[in-house]
């Protein structure tokens, strides 16, 4: 049987207010997974480890830790896998990233839940309920498979860029959510979410690290959630009052006039009042040959790019 | 000589034109010839995708297309574009009847319809393979003195890593490898593949210039002496910006920020003109006292 050494984060804030590192060596089966780890940990060596879990089958979303810095699902995660990727005889596990530790590798999940509650993670369809049921076509739910199959673990907003340096910004998981809905065709409120999502931490603020697409033990990726809550809000018009979506009209613009970005027109337009505020950065990066002409380059052929941005349609 | 259809991206075409030049000179030296695509538009960079996906699409497709029609594959230097190009392409080629829909766009416009045979590669990529390792061997490269590099990958040259592909996305050694070929020592830190903040610096500035601080604090600590990138946006956010981050963060960095092909061209001995650092907000001066001229 194979022997591993687990270097776990301790945090018993009924003993000290300081949390600590603790190593215990196991022996196990070779298909361990972290979660039966840590379960063995607990019956067998300390009975005060605190860990949560549910189904023990990647469905209920409750056992999201970090191993080894990388955050998975415990139950899913097989402890000999993770030596082999990481060339390593000791597996370090600590509780996911951005949210407080309450006891040992259970975290406070309220933040998580609220952010969550803000999106209106629910159906809201117009009129009064219809006599039968509303049959939708395959088609159609297909555009919201992805999201629907987010089981709220939290792994998205443990390594979260934008959400570790504002604790504020909605965040991957709730805007699966709500393009879950905002993309049911069922829903009668797309607009009214979309201006609900657009505000101050909302999906402008994404910084596009793609660590949620890359954690996400069920394929949602949310980043392409928040994209396509992007294009609904531009498809809804609601695309002049949030800089960030003035960001995104910026790159239309200068696709437009001459196929490269215009950075020097991109500033001003992406922020109007900050940039005239912001003169001595303009000037020193002036000085410096980083504000090019106003003039846009024109790239050859650009009646094809005409062409395509008035004839594609958007079908989101 | 390897022959690819060269995508510098926008910012390395202005207001990084430093990075433009040094590969644009660095490329003969390494045998790759790059040909130019006068036809192709940005990427997007993430925001047309945003605003309108399929827009996205076929213009990235009609980049990759151009490269079709070169018989060449498509070698870029910056992450975003890396990512929004692979992205596209990856799109087209899993799902035949996409890429159907998009060709029929690009036809109606009068482009030329993509076939889907085109791969997209990064500088960094090629490089930092065996062969592209032999590359920089051949040219007896005087080295870069110990110079203590702390790497910066960013984010899109890494994830997702099913679009990416290159390397596992948590232990990059692509930088590393190439930092220690070219006679440097790898300044490590956690922060190394967290994100620069450049996607909405001008939209949110604050947020992003907490997120830069993570990776030019770290790589503070960790003694680095530069930092290097594969991608202008990271090397605005981590140079234009740094001095804002300090103001931001109450602390000092000072640590230049060096594109990868003016690492490698310093240590292949290429004219310091031709890099022209002094384009750069942060002073590489202590880097060159180092490298020895």
């Amino acid at each position: 049987m194979p022997q591993t050494t687990f270097d776990i984060f301790r945090y018993q804030p009924d003993f000290s207010d300081e949390s600590y590192r603790q190593s215990f060596d196991l022996e196990h089966e070779s298909e361990f997974t972290i979660l039966d780890a840590m379960l063995e940990l607990q019956n067998e060596q300390d009975g005060s480890l605190a860990v949560r879990y549910s189904c023990r089958s990647a469905i209920c979303g409750s056992c999201a830790v970090r191993v080894n810095g990388k955050t998975v699902l415990a139950c899913m995660t097989q402890v000999e896998a993770v030596k082999e990727e990481f060339g390593c005889e000791t597996v370090r596990v600590d509780p996911i990233g951005n949210f407080a530790p309450i006891k040992d590798l259970v975290v406070d999940m309220d933040p998580f839940w609220e952010k969550f509650k803000s999106v209106k993670p629910y159906l809201i369809p117009d009129g009064p309920p219809p006599e039968k049921e509303r049959i939708v076509s395959k088609e159609a739910m297909q555009k919201i498979y992805n999201e629907s199959k987010c089981i709220l673990c939290a792994a998205c907003y443990s390594e979260c860029n934008s959400f570790a340096a504002d604790p504020e910004f909605v965040g991957p998981a709730a805007f699966a959510w709500g393009y879950r809905f905002a993309g049911d065709e069922r829903d009668g409120q797309r607009r009214a979410r979309a201006k609900l999502y657009s505000g101050q931490h909302g999906i402008w603020d994404c910084t596009r690290c793609m660590y949620c697409n890359e954690r996400c033990p069920k394929g949602v990726d949310p980043r392409d959630a928040i994209e396509k809550l992007g294009g609904i809000a531009f498809n809804e018009g609601i695309s002049w009052g949030d800089p960030g979506a003035r960001h995104a009209k910026a790159f239309l613009i200068s696709m437009k006039t001459g196929g490269k970005l215009n950075e020097t027109m991109l500033v001003p337009f992406t922020n109007p009042i900050k940039s005239q505020l912001d003169v001595p950065f303009a000037l020193k990066m002036m000085k410096k040959g980083k504000a090019p002409s106003p003039i846009p380059h024109r790239i050859k052929r650009l009646s094809e790019v005409k062409k395509l941005i008035k004839n594609v349609k958007e079908t989101i | 000589m390897a022959k690819f259809a060269y995508y510098p991206g926008c910012i390395a075409e202005f207001s990084s034109k430093e990075l433009n030049a040094t590969t644009k000179a660095l490329a003969p030296m390494l045998d790759i010839d790059l040909l130019p695509m006068p036809a192709a538009t940005c990427c997007g960079a993430g925001d047309i995708a945003e605003a309108k996906p399929n827009l996205y699409l076929s213009l990235n497709v009609r980049i990759l297309s151009q490269a079709e029609e070169m018989g060449a594959d498509v070698m870029t230097i910056c992450n975003v574009c890396t990512l929004n190009l692979r992205r596209a392409n990856k799109i087209v080629k899993d799902d035949p009847r996409v890429l159907e829909a998009v060709n029929e766009e690009l036809v109606k416009a009068g482009a030329r319809p993509y076939e889907g045979t085109v791969d997209v590669t990064h500088l960094l990529w090629y490089l930092a393979t065996e062969e592209g390792l032999s590359l920089l061997e051949k040219q007896g490269p005087k080295g870069l003195n110990g110079l203590r590099v702390a790497p910066y990958y960013g984010c899109q040259l890494l994830r997702p890593s099913s679009v990416m592909g290159f390397e596992d996305p948590d232990q990059p050694q692509s930088l590393e490898r190439l930092i220690r070929a070219l006679g440097g020592e790898v300044a490590d830190y956690e922060a190394k593949s967290k994100c620069c903040g450049f996607p909405i610096i001008l939209a949110r500035e604050a947020v992003a210039l907490k997120e830069s601080h993570v990776a030019l604090s770290q790589a503070r600590d960790a003694g680095a002496e530069c930092m290097v990138t594969p991608c202008p946006l990271c090397h605005l956010a981590m140079d234009a910006y740094q001095q804002k981050a300090e103001e931001a963060n109450a602390t000092e960095y000072n640590m230049p920020v060096l594109h990868l092909p003016q690492l490698i061209g310093m240590a292949l001995g290429l004219d310091q003109s031709v890099m022209q650092f002094k384009r750069h907000m942060v002073s590489v001066e202590p880097v060159l006292d180092v490298v020895g001229r």
